[in-house]
């Protein structure tokens, strides 16, 4: 499992006259779960794109186990991520027309035409696990609430070792939404993955070890989460 | 990919469907006119195949073999007996048939000829050929039955031609497919069409004496009304040199000469074929002779010897390929208002694939950030908008196709000649071509869904 090393890290936007994003340093161990939690615009999204290598980092260092993600070209993220990365949005992205199952498996077919062995069954299992009783059905006739599960198991499936989502469960009523949290916190730590969460929703970040707070682009220290089940190791430059 | 992209296209049908079609309509344009032009070059020559050589009186070239090849009523000016006799007796010619024409049996014109345009036209498949003069031969495509018998018509219905009642054929036998007008006609021995405008004589002496000048007009204006066209010639020793209406003619009317078959009632129809007749010197006029060669140079030396200020002589293949000149600047003309179509569609068919891509922005987006390689999303919109383009190419060539053959059998009907409507190995290029040039424009939408970034795409 990688940790993650981030140095120096400044996104600016044109038009703006201060960072978009401005951390200095962060470092997450593996097998991290952390909140990212800050008002809207404060830039947790930009950091994830970042973290995710869905964007480029225009200056600084992010460095997941061995790799710095900041250098690799497009091909090379896209490759990286896909092999490494977990994601889960607000907007579930599922594809009508296909199965649960289909979606679930359709990255992993696109990235390598021949499916790996035990990937099919990797994703029957996780679509049981996350409550989808059937995985043939199409998914435009799933309700919301099992749109995202099968977007979680789709995260899951490749067994990355770094799980992303941002605002999983805005988009979901309560108790759908506390489903989905209580699934991405225990399927994370199943597989053993560090878990990063953009969110507002305050039962899924009771349910991370570790908050980071960004405001207007930066750090500030927000401690560990007094109702975090395990300690984690975030350290964030206390002058960011 | 094949599952996305089959999924994608089953959700967006209406939308693909609208696209294909609008690609279909404007290739099935291009396809129509390219292969109903072949088709009537190949079917116009494949009519003439057996008319090497036309000779009728001076005038219109095209209107000669337009009425000798393919039956087409119009007013000729009757050739003088003697050039027909002159050119039976020939070393040069294999045979000289004539093609007497103005009569009608039910909208089908009565062709008056001899054997050997029958042989030349492919002969007899059923029943005999002319043995009698009232014996007659019909087309392949002419719905009757043997032993069927009609009175020909003075002309067309429509063209209030009169009927000649005392007149009565016996159908005795039907010619070969030819795949040409000649298919649609009814053809008697040509001295039995003498006979029918001229009874009981040869010559015109029975008839008034109008000058040979108002004997062209009237010869042309039985033409315009449909009538026979065999009229008599009234030269006693017709001589090649001479123009058919050449001096000291008299000219029957319509009503006289209706008048004076009543009175011969069909008199000797019964008799025997006399192909005497042909040569005799005071033989009546034809409107036109078809000459076969025996060797290529004897068809030029023939074509030269009987093209004098009285009698023209034209190779149809010739006239045929003048008019396909005209054709084919009639066909360039199309093709350049067939393309501005295409270009129009294609150009609106691009900014719908645009529009949709963009429209896609996200799902394209989404699909790299789930770890798709951009190249296969690339490939993804590519091959989406190759399928739609190859749909619509192929339904336009099928669909032009069925529209060409349609077409064609409608003139076919109309014509009696058969329009070979089929691709030709040019056609398989065309496709292809065009199948490339999709394939290239199809590249444009997949090349902006390689560029997207997925954080911008998912943004949007």
């Amino acid at each position: 499992m990688p940790e993650l090393h981030v140095s120096d890290l400044v996104v600016r936007f044109p038009g703006l006259e201060r960072p978009a994003l401005d951390i200095p340093t962060l470092q997450l161990p593996a097998g991290a779960h952390v909140a990212l939690t800050g008002p809207s615009g404060s830039g947790k999204t930009t950091l994830i794109n970042i973290l995710t290598g869905l964007d480029r980092a225009p200056a600084g260092r992010v460095i997941w186990g061995d790799t710095d993600i900041g250098r690799l070209g497009e091909g090379a993220r896209d490759r990286w991520r896909a092999g490494h990365v977990g994601l889960v949005m607000q907007e579930f992205h599922l594809f009508p027309g296909l199965s649960a199952l289909e979606n679930v498996l359709l990255p992993q077919r696109l990235a390598t035409f021949r499916l790996a062995p035990g990937r099919r069954a990797e994703a029957d299992r996780l679509l049981a696990r996350v409550g989808i009783e059937r995985p043939g059905q199409k998914v435009e006739t799933l309700s919301r609430g099992q749109m995202q599960r099968v977007a979680v198991a789709r995260a899951l499936v490749a067994r990355p070792p770094i799980l992303v989502a941002d605002e999983p469960t805005a988009s979901l009523d309560a108790d759908a939404g506390a489903a989905v949290a209580e699934l991405l916190a225990a399927l994370a730590r199943e597989v053993g993955a560090t878990l990063i969460v953009a969110t507002h929703d305050a039962r899924l970040i009771a349910g991370m070890a570790q908050v980071l707070r960004l405001e207007a682009g930066r750090l500030v220290p927000a401690g560990a989460n007094p109702a975090a089940p395990a300690p984690t190791h975030a350290a964030v430059d206390p002058a960011a | 990919m094949f599952r996305l992209i089959a999924a994608d296209l089953v959700r967006h049908r209406w939308g693909a469907l609208a696209i294909a079609l609008l690609i279909a309509l404007a290739t099935a344009l291009g396809v129509v006119v390219t292969l109903e032009e072949r088709a009537l070059r190949l079917g116009s020559a494949r009519a003439a195949a057996a008319f090497d050589l036309v000779i009728g009186a001076p005038g219109s070239e095209t209107q000669l073999v337009l009425s000798a090849v393919f039956l087409q009523p119009a007013p000729l000016t009757l050739l003088p007996g003697s050039v027909l006799a002159a050119l039976a007796t020939d070393p040069r010619v294999a045979y000289a048939a004539p093609v007497g024409f103005g009569d009608f049996s039910d909208d089908r014109p009565v062709i008056g000829t001899t054997q050997p345009l029958v042989d030349g036209l492919g002969g007899v498949t059923e029943g005999h050929s002319f043995r009698r003069l009232g014996d007659a031969i019909m087309g392949a495509a002419v719905p009757r039955a043997l032993g069927d018998s009609f009175h020909p018509m003075h002309g067309l219905a429509e063209a209030r031609g009169g009927v000649h009642s005392a007149i009565t054929y016996r159908i005795v036998g039907r010619l070969a497919p030819t795949g040409t007008a000649w298919d649609r006609a009814i053809l008697v021995p040509i001295e039995a069409v003498w006979r029918t405008h001229a009874p009981g004589t040869h010559g015109a002496e029975d008839h008034g004496s109008e000058g040979h000048g108002s004997e062209d007009h009237e010869d042309a204006n039985h033409a315009a009304e449909g009538h026979a066209q065999a009229e008599a010639e009234p030269h006693d020793a017709p001589d090649p040199s001479e123009p058919g209406p050449a001096a000291g003619t008299p000219a029957r009317t319509i009503a006289e000469a209706h008048r004076q078959r009543e009175q011969s009632d069909a008199a000797g129809f019964d008799a025997p074929i006399n192909p005497e007749a042909l040569t005799a010197p005071d033989a009546p006029g034809v409107p036109a002779i078809v000459v076969k060669p025996r060797t290529i140079a004897d068809a030029y030396r023939l074509r030269q010897a009987y093209r004098t200020d009285h009698t023209l002589a034209v190779f149809p293949g010739e006239v045929l390929t003048r008019l396909y000149g005209t054709l084919g600047d009639a066909r360039q003309i199309l093709a350049f208002v067939t393309l501005n179509a295409q270009l129009l569609v294609a150009a609106a068919v691009l900014l719908v694939v645009l529009i949709h891509v963009m429209g896609r922005r996200r799902q394209i987006g989404a699909l790299r950030a789930f770890g798709a390689p951009r190249a296969v999303v690339c490939a993804v919109v590519w091959l989406e908008a190759v399928l739609v383009i190859g749909a619509g190419l192929a339904g336009g060539f099928a669909l032009g196709f069925g529209v060409a053959r349609l077409l064609a059998r409608q003139i076919s009907m109309q014509t009696g000649v058969v329009l070979p409507v089929g691709f030709a190995a040019e056609d398989g290029g065309a496709f292809l071509l065009l199948f490339a040039i999709g394939g290239l424009a199809a590249l444009l939408p997949a090349v902006l869904a390689y560029r997207q970034s997925p954080a911008a795409a998912l943004r949007a």
